[in-house]
């Protein structure tokens, strides 16, 4: 599902990003990318979304390269991958369901579909009582499933998170790992960049934990 | 590479392991989910949709901000307005001078000795002439009453014991189309018959009334492209803090997919719905501008003894002016969208 070939990312100010990074993620598998803040995990993420481009390699994302794909391209790779992120990334002026709705409205839905699947999406992160309020009334925990709600509402087939229990406490964040390991269990590939390694070693799952860009260690 | 020991077998409905991510995907037509290929029949649906939801967005742009909506607006249709009342004023006056033009004569003056037979005799061989559509004679007494009864000088014209005026034919020619220039020949073959003293083209005037007519034409040609230049700064400026203001959501609906196209269209119809509205309002200001002009216009033709007025601009005209406006709406929004949206990346 996500191949990187040697990929390296250096940034105009010489920061090197990435370093001759190699490895494999299966589809329907779970893995986390764990390392230090500023060792790359965030890039690696980036680089999947294609938000930016590697300096060197090549990534392959469901067996398409990503240097073969054109910026017009990019939005429709976009739409097969869900993305959580730290920050939630929510639309502060929609209600809960709005924001949830927002990538079947994107990929053209038939409209009574979007509200059947909305409210799926919402049943399974357990905030369905909460549809018509505005984010901005959660708490962070019920932000962070919102954004996850929307991570997985048009049932990508690659889940991608970004630090999603770095503001949580310990209970909070164990909960939203379970979340994503239950997509996983219906076939979703996912990945996560954490750096909360005590939660991530309860987990049985495969680690790959970069230092300074480069991968120091792939195992479980 | 450790594989994932826990979910050897994906129950789910999709598609093969690596389903590979094609190029240039249609739009509308997401893959991975099995269930989404329902869209493929519903590809016209989803499109219409998300133009109504565009429109919907633009609607409630104008009722969350209406003040400098309000603003905005008001901008546009002054400077919608200006330059359409301009030409509309002058097309006015023109069919005016048109009016005049279709007056438009000969003044064949004979000599002072010449009046009652060969004057007739004279006034026969010019309405021979191909050019020559009518002529009429006022002998010299016919010229003395009209004179006395127009130029209010009729008491002196008495003390003199004989009539100082000379007979005169009027011509009309068949066409007056290229002007006083293309006169000149008739007038050179009347001015060579004997008896004839002078001949004057009426038309001179209304060749300068004409000629300051098209200065004025260009000038407002002039400053409508000032005009239209200035509405599509106004637009920009406005559809570029629009989209500054949303500028978070438009770095999310990209994470999440969306494309350029999607991000533009609210912004497009924001400009369209702007211009509708301006364009609208322009026309009603013309309307009662007009029929303001008029009360003071057909006093001063009354002086002139003209039933001349102003006549409402045809709702043709109105509906051109509207339809020029959402075009120029749109226009503005896409020169502010074209390369602003491109350049906001989600980080």
């Amino acid at each position: 599902m996500i191949r990187f070939d040697q990929v390296s990312k250096r940034y105009p100010n010489g920061h090197q990003g990435l370093d001759n990074l190699d490895f494999h993620i299966r589809t329907g598998e779970m893995a986390f990318i764990t390392g230090h803040s500023g060792a790359g995990k965030s890039t690696l993420l980036k680089l999947v979304m294609c938000m930016e481009r590697p300096s060197a390699g090549r990534v392959h994302i469901g067996g398409q390269d990503l240097h073969e794909l054109g910026s017009d391209d990019i939005p429709y790779l976009r739409r097969q991958i869900g993305v959580v992120f730290q920050n939630h990334q929510l639309l502060f002026d929609r209600t809960v369901f709005d924001n949830v709705a927002l990538p079947l409205i994107i990929n053209g839905t038939p409209r009574d579909e979007v509200g059947r699947r909305v409210r799926a999406a919402l049943d399974k992160v357990d905030l369905l009582k909460k549809e018509n309020l505005f984010p901005i009334s959660l708490s962070g925990g019920e932000q962070q499933r919102v954004g996850i709600a929307r991570a997985v509402v048009h049932k990508p087939a690659l889940l991608l998170a970004d630090e999603p229990t770095g503001n949580l406490d310990p209970a909070l964040s164990a909960e939203i790992m379970t979340l994503f390991e239950d997509f996983n269990r219906v076939g979703v590939t996912v990945l996560i960049a954490s750096h909360d390694l005590p939660l991530i070693a309860r987990l049985d799952h495969r680690m790959l934990t970069l230092h300074e860009g480069r991968l120091v260690r792939d195992g479980e | 590479m450790a594989e994932n020991k826990r979910n050897p077998a994906a129950p789910r409905k999709r598609q093969s392991a690596d389903t590979p991510v094609k190029k240039n995907p249609a739009p509308k037509a997401p893959k991975g989910a099995a269930r989404s290929q329902r869209n493929w029949r519903h590809p016209l649906r989803s499109w219409l949709g998300s133009h109504r939801d565009s429109a919907q967005q633009a609607l409630q742009r104008l009722r969350r901000h209406p003040l400098s909506s309000a603003m905005t607006i008001l901008v546009m249709t002054i400077v919608l307005a200006l330059p359409t009342g301009l030409a509309v004023l002058i097309g006015q006056v023109e069919r005016l001078g048109v009016d005049w033009q279709r007056a438009a004569q000969l003044s064949v003056y004979l000599q002072e000795t010449v009046d009652g037979p060969v004057a007739e005799q004279l006034r026969d061989s010019i309405a021979a002439l191909d050019e020559v559509d009518e002529v009429q004679l006022l002998d010299k007494a016919l010229a003395l009453a009209e004179f006395q009864q127009h130029s209010g000088m009729g008491d002196a014209l008495e003390q003199l014991s004989y009539n100082p005026l000379p007979a005169v034919i009027l011509v009309t020619p068949n066409s007056i189309e290229g002007g006083a220039s293309a006169l000149q020949p008739l007038r050179d073959r009347i001015a060579a018959m004997s008896g004839v003293e002078l001949v004057q083209i009426d038309l001179l005037w209304i060749e300068r009334l004409t000629s300051i007519l098209a200065m004025l034409e260009r000038f407002t040609g002039g400053l409508a492209v000032l005009l239209i230049f200035a509405l599509l700064l106004v637009m920009t400026t406005t559809i570029r803090l629009a989209i500054e203001s949303r500028r978070e959501e438009i770095q999310v609906i990209k994470l999440v997919g969306g494309t350029d196209a999607f991000v533009r269209r609210p912004f497009l119809y924001i400009g369209m719905v702007y211009g509708l509205l301006a364009g609208l309002l322009a026309w009603l200001l013309l309307a009662g501008g007009i029929a303001w002009l008029n009360t003071t216009v057909r006093q001063v033709a009354a002086l002139y003894e003209s039933g001349f007025e102003l006549l409402p601009m045809p709702a043709g005209d109105g509906l051109l002016l509207v339809a020029g406006a959402v075009l120029l709406g749109l226009l503005g929004a896409w020169l502010a969208v074209g390369r602003h949206i491109r350049d906001i990346e989600p980080q």
